[in-house]
């Protein structure tokens, strides 16, 4: 077994922060969040509980002692109403406020979530592509999910531990009174228990990844079965028996690493009944002897014997409470190394910036090259290219030839290699980069539509709403109507995952209410990335001439791979291979039979075919 | 605050919900009930035994001292605690492998299969996925539902043997007799007294377990409040962590409002919340009552009992600790008891909610009739005067649609998005049966075929298709196992043979984590044309493609038109496209607008009738690409 163990035992990784340094941020993350009851009622309950454990210990000895010894009745009385009110208001006040603890410890747990959840909305853009960060974000998740989660959990943890040691440095005096030997022996035993059992015990969680692995594959069989994306194909290509079966094995494999798991704990169980065998053998015959030698009485006897057994449990409620602590803060460690991790952007430190819709911006790409981390060869190299303020620019070329790279570098979502992104002639990375976002309003393909009102979607606030611009903004972008036509109108609430009754806009819809989000936002620089591919071409040529009006007077840049709808720009340029391979104006460039003249053909030819049929 | 409208059920409806939810644990593992009802014995009985020996040794301390019988005494302990934990141990090793997340995985896969061995109109209902969800909702969050039936059942039958267990150690304590010299306290030996003790154990037992349940029930009857907070939490809580949504975020600052709700201390669950007032309030009130209430008259009438009893000598103080330990875990489990049914009467409305969606029954009319494997091919589809209603929906889908065509025909479907277009095609492969008129194969109803037959031939690729996270053979063969050279050959055909290529793994490559860490992840044009290769896999007469090339670019575009006849072979190909070019190629076209079919015809035709719908749709973007119009 011990050469299991350690063959299995996952490589050491050493946390950043010790369990104090992290009990201390999450007590100094009380005292921020104005949570200090926490505090309170955590103390209070450690209280209790030893109070209450003494409580117990003492009835029973006690009230044998006065009828052992013909105390007087009214005495008798008296004492086991004593005993009954102390009783009565430890666990009832424990009680009450153990059903008020929790909330405390939710509202910190939602606050760690809160501070991940900002960390990662404006985190650096290239750090969410980083290896390591993405590793420590991926671990933060476990950390705040629920409400066993560390992240919560550790409270009771701390205030675990603080009982324990208050519980034994009581036991220890109560029964170094009877003997040192006893109570030293019994520490040993519990010790040797917890030393044996520990590795036994672990195994569950030496082999998470094993167990993990199964879960995941389960999670992900149940969400096929039962979700909605996959039923369609789950019934046209019979792929029920193949789902049933790979739940079946899921199950069996489950099963099995059960087996072998409950086949090292077995060994813990027996090791922990001789062990308890050898502590009682012990203690009753220390004790026994101490009556018969007529030493100690049979009240006293009653009591030194549960407090051997209570002691024995505080001991090993301490190394207990010790390594889920450790556990527990490793993880909120990771918390912490996720929030500090360095930002290669500058934000707070930087120059800022204040977008001025009516200033003539000039944007430009001096000499740009860009790779992603773990490529061999720059997506982009040498680019030199210049946004004029008013104009509107389409860049065109094949999926993967850099089109929407070459956006996130005007956009700042990353920096280049070499060469400079640079605003007014101003290199970029000097500004604020939330500042510099400002500057942007977007539509891209992938958006979230918020569980909030039609207006709050549009105004990306539910606080200051101006709705007079909204409505107009939702005018603008032609979608007056629908949301007029709906019940609750501009109040009407949004994305159905978290309200069940909320309304469900179609693919048309959606992208008009983004298109009115980026009115809203009257940024100076416009970029859309491919935003009607799911349109119907009524649709679609009706949102290319919202996009022209709407652009009026702005930058713009559009991304494409209909060719046609790059018509509206004044300049185009062509992406191949990472280079800015063609660039002019539609007419120019077919003009020039290069590369864009050939798409142009590829995509107009049963089109122009059936102009000519027609005509 | 409160749901609205929600009650606890009635005992006895509570009651039939858990028996019949047991009946579906005994059916999922027999093995698995077994072993908890023999647990459940030893775990129950067993303390007895440490608790009538000791009283035992302390009963020879404090008389006749021996120390022979003292020793045998100890002994006896001592083995006996380590038998019962030996067999403890045995017990809990064959639940853990039995039990615990086994049984989990076997309640939580019920809901999953049931749904998939629904029929897809059903399937599809909104009112099924809310139901469904709401189910599971209440377990994650909540911890409500059918999965704490078992555990509820094993506490209940361990509280009722731990009862019988202490009655039998403590029935000398009300026959023995207090002697007649105690005087007043002879009272003790009275069965009037006697009786009038145990009913007001049994009240205040009742209260004390009332007054629990009722703390309980407010977060049984907020469970919607509940359970929406829990929806947003899980939005907005991480919505940062949605690499593909980071752009979007940062351009539009979007975590001000998730910090708004995640920092929101007047949140359900929040220190200034709903549940926190309420158990500030009542929650706390009424479960702190129920404790005060069984130490002052549970615990307090025992102790009176029994020490005057003893004092007033009617037997020794061993028995004195005999009877209030076993009295202890005697009243203990009468707490249980009362508790597990309260608890049990608070979970059977969310258990119901299971049964009510596992008796959904399928509607769909299953005919016997085979659908001829026909060497030719030859196969014809008609509609006639089909309409169809969404369920829950007012408003048609389709009108009156009749047409007709032929196997081996190139079709395509065109029209704005909601015209119809992607129903058509639902009720063409019978995922959805017309509310009105019928559809026919070769002349015959396709109700009357059987119904896995009849979906056999059809090869769809949706719109919003899904693959796996299984490898890419196993999602073109859509099933465990499949013949390598086929989906190589499918693949290929389908556009995606440059990449195969590329994959180290070749068709063992997966395409998700769930089941590997090595795995690679797919482009959306990627992950279209491997769904293409699917639907050739299939090999089914007819193919059906609903705008099977967004995702792709004009080039990849291109090819697959132009390779379009050479992958179809001979089969039927339905084509649904708002690329209109990509319709010339077909045979027929048929033009749906609001529901209706309003033109059939080749291209040449419909671009010809300057009124119609196809026209406008055509020009709408041909005009960018025509020179003349251009201009």
């Amino acid at each position: 077994m011990n050469h299991e163990s350690r063959k299995d035992r996952p490589k050491k990784e050493k946390p950043k922060y010790n369990m104090w340094q992290t009990s201390a941020f999450m007590i100094a993350l009380a005292w921020r969040e104005k949570e200090k009851k926490i505090l309170v009622l955590g103390l209070l309950l450690t209280a209790l509980s030893v109070g209450i454990n003494l409580t117990n210990l003492f009835i029973t000895p006690t009230i044998l002692g006065l009828v052992e010894d013909r105390a007087q009745l009214s005495l008798l009385i008296s004492a086991i109403a004593a005993f009954l009110a102390l009783s009565m208001a430890l666990n009832t006040a424990s009680t009450y406020i153990n059903r008020n603890w929790i909330y405390g410890k939710i509202t910190l747990r939602l606050s760690l979530v809160s501070l991940l959840n900002s960390k990662m909305a404006t985190t650096s853009y290239p750090n969410l592509y980083d290896d390591k960060f993405q590793k420590i974000a991926a671990k933060t998740n476990s950390a705040i999910n629920c409400n066993t989660a560390a992240g919560e959990a550790i409270w009771g943890t701390m205030f675990d531990l603080l009982e324990n040691l208050l519980g034994f440095a009581i036991y220890l005096m109560l029964l170094s009174a009877v003997s040192p030997v006893l109570f030293i022996l019994i520490t040993l035993i519990t010790l040797a228990g917890y030393f044996i059992n520990k590795p036994l015990n672990g195994y569950g969680y030496r082999h998470r990844e094993e167990s993990g692995a199964i879960e995941r594959g389960y999670w992900a069989v149940r969400q096929y079965a039962e979700g909605p994306g996959l039923a369609k194909d789950i019934r046209l290509f019979g792929m029920r028996p193949w789902l049933k079966e790979v739940y079946a094995k899921t199950v069996d494999a489950y099963k099995a690493f059960q087996r072998r798991e409950a086949n090292v704990t077995i060994w813990g169980r027996i090791v922990d009944l001789v062990l308890s065998f050898l502590r009682n053998a012990i203690v009753y015959a220390f004790l026994i002897r101490q009556v018969l030698a007529g030493d100690l009485s049979v009240s006293l006897f009653l009591l030194y014997f549960s407090a051997a057994g209570g002691f024995s449990s505080w001991v090993s409620g301490i190394l207990g409470s010790l390594l889920t602590l450790h556990g527990q803060s490793m993880e909120i460690s990771t918390i912490r190394e996720c929030l500090e991790y360095p930002e290669p952007f500058r934000f707070q430190d930087g120059e800022p910036l204040t977008a001025d819709p009516e200033h003539p911006y000039e944007l430009r790409l001096e000499n740009v090259s860009f790779r992603y981390p773990d490529s061999e060869k720059d997506i982009l190299s040498h680019v030199n290219l210049t946004l004029r303020p008013g104009e509107k620019l389409a860049i065109v070329g094949l999926n993967g030839a850099g089109k929407t790279t070459l956006i996130k570098l005007l956009c700042g979502f990353y920096d280049p290699d070499e060469g400079r992104v640079l605003l007014d002639g101003e290199d970029i990375r000097k500004y604020s980069r939330a500042d510099y976002y400002r500057l942007f309003s977007a539509v891209f393909q992938d958006f979230a539509l918020l569980p909030v009102t039609v207006a709050a979607n549009v105004a990306q606030t539910e606080d200051a709403i101006d709705i007079r611009k909204a409505k107009e903004c939702i005018e603008k972008a032609g979608l007056k109507e629908k949301i007029e036509s709906l019940p609750s109108q501009y109040e009407t609430l949004l994305n159905r995952e978290v309200h069940e009754d909320a309304v469900m806009l179609s693919g048309g819809e959606t992208q008009r209410l983004m298109l009115a989000r980026a009115l809203y936002k009257n940024a100076p620089f416009v970029v859309l990335d491919e935003p009607t591919a799911s349109l119907d071409p009524i649709a679609e040529a009706d949102l290319y001439s919202k996009y022209n009006d709407m652009t009026k007077g702005r930058s713009c840049v559009y991304i494409s791979h209909r060719l046609a709808s790059t018509r509206f720009c004044d300049r185009i340029i062509l992406i191949e291979d990472g280079l800015l391979a063609e660039e002019g104006t539609h007419e120019s460039l077919l003009a020039l039979g290069g590369r864009y003249a050939e798409l142009f053909e590829v995509q107009s030819k049963y089109y122009r075919e059936g102009e000519n049929d027609h005509a | 605050m409160r749901d609205k409208d929600k009650k606890l059920l009635s005992f006895k409806e509570s009651w039939q919900i858990n028996i019949r939810a047991i009946k579906l644990f005994w059916k999922l593992s027999p093995k698995r009930i077994v072993c908890r009802t023999v647990s459940c014995f030893w775990n129950a009985l067993t303390p007895y035994v440490g608790i009538w020996l000791s009283a035992l040794i302390i009963e020879e301390l404090a008389g006749a001292r021996s120390p022979e019988r003292l020793k045998t005494l100890v002994l006896a302990t001592l083995f006996s605690a380590a038998l019962i934990a030996l067999v403890q141990a045995l017990l809990n090793r064959i639940n853990h492998i039995e039990g615990d997340t086994t049984e989990w995985f076997q309640t939580d896969f019920m809901l999953s299969r049931k749904m998939m061995d629904l029929d897809f109109h059903i399937a599809d209902d909104p009112e099924t996925r809310k139901l469904l969800s709401t189910i599971r909702q209440n377990s994650n969050g909540g911890g409500w539902g059918i999965h704490l039936v078992a555990g509820n059942y094993e506490r209940l039958l361990q509280a009722v043997l731990s009862l019988l267990g202490g009655l039998t150690l403590t029935v000398s304590l009300f026959t023995s007799r207090v002697p007649e010299q105690a005087g007043s306290l002879t009272l003790l030996n009275s069965p009037l007294f006697i009786l009038l003790l145990l009913a007001a154990m049994l009240a205040a037992t009742l209260l004390s377990s009332a007054l629990s349940t009722k703390a309980d029930s407010y977060r049984a009857l907020n469970s919607s409040a509940h359970n929406l907070t829990n929806r947003l939490f899980s939005y907005l809580g991480f919505l940062g962590n949605n690499i593909h949504l980071a752009a979007d975020m940062r351009i539009y600052e979007q975590h001000h409002i998730c910090e708004k709700y995640n920092k929101d201390k007047t949140g359900t669950f929040a220190s200034k919340g709903m549940f926190a007032k309420l158990s500030r309030g009542p929650i706390g009130l009424y479960a702190g009552a129920s404790t005060a209430v069984s130490i002052l008259f549970l615990t307090g009438m025992v102790y009176f009992f029994v020490c005057l009893k003893a004092w007033a000598g009617a037997f020794g103080i061993g028995m004195v600790t005999q009877y209030i330990s076993a009295i202890s875990r005697f009243s203990g489990s009468i707490g249980t008891l009362f508790g597990t049914l309260g608890y049990m009467r608070n979970n059977a409305s969310f258990v119901k909610l299971t049964f009510d969606y596992l008796d959904i029954k399928n509607t769909m009319y299953q005919g016997s009739l085979t659908v001829e494997k026909r060497n030719d091919r030859q196969y014809e589809i008609e509609f006639r005067d089909v309409s169809f209603r969404y369920p829950g929906s007012d408003q048609y889908a389709l009108r009156h649609v009749s047409m007709k065509f032929n196997v081996g025909e190139r079709l395509a479907v065109v029209g704005m998005n909601g015209s119809g277009k992607t129903t058509f095609i639902k009720l063409l492969c019978r995922l959805y049966d017309p509310t009105e008129g019928i559809i026919l194969l070769n002349g015959i109803d396709i109700r009357k075929y059987n119904y896995d037959e009849y979906i056999a031939i059809f090869s769809v690729v949706f719109q919003d298709f899904s693959l796996t996270d299984f490898t890419l053979g196993q999602n073109v063969a859509a099933a465990e196992d499949y013949d390598g050279a086929k989906v190589e050959s499918c693949l290929t055909k389908a556009g995606f043979g440059e990449r195969l290529k590329t994959l180290s793994s070749g068709s063992e490559t997966y395409l998700g984590k769930s089941f590997s860490k090595e795995c690679v992840d797919m482009s959306g044009g990627e992950r279209q044309k491997i769904a293409l290769a699917r639907t050739l896999y299939k090999d089914a007469p007819f193919i059906v493609l609903d705008e099977p090339t967004a995702a792709l670019d004009p080039i990849a575009e291109a090819e697959i038109y132009s390779k379009f006849n050479e992958i179809i072979e001979d089969k039927t190909a339905i084509y649904i496209s708002h690329r209109l070019s990509s319709c010339r190629f077909c045979d027929s076209i048929l033009v749906f607008h609001k529901g209706n079919l309003v033109q059939q015809g080749s291209h040449d035709r419909l671009v010809a009738d300057e009124k119609g719908k196809y026209y406008e749709l055509w020009h709408a973007q041909a005009q960018y690409y025509d020179e003349k119009a251009a201009e």
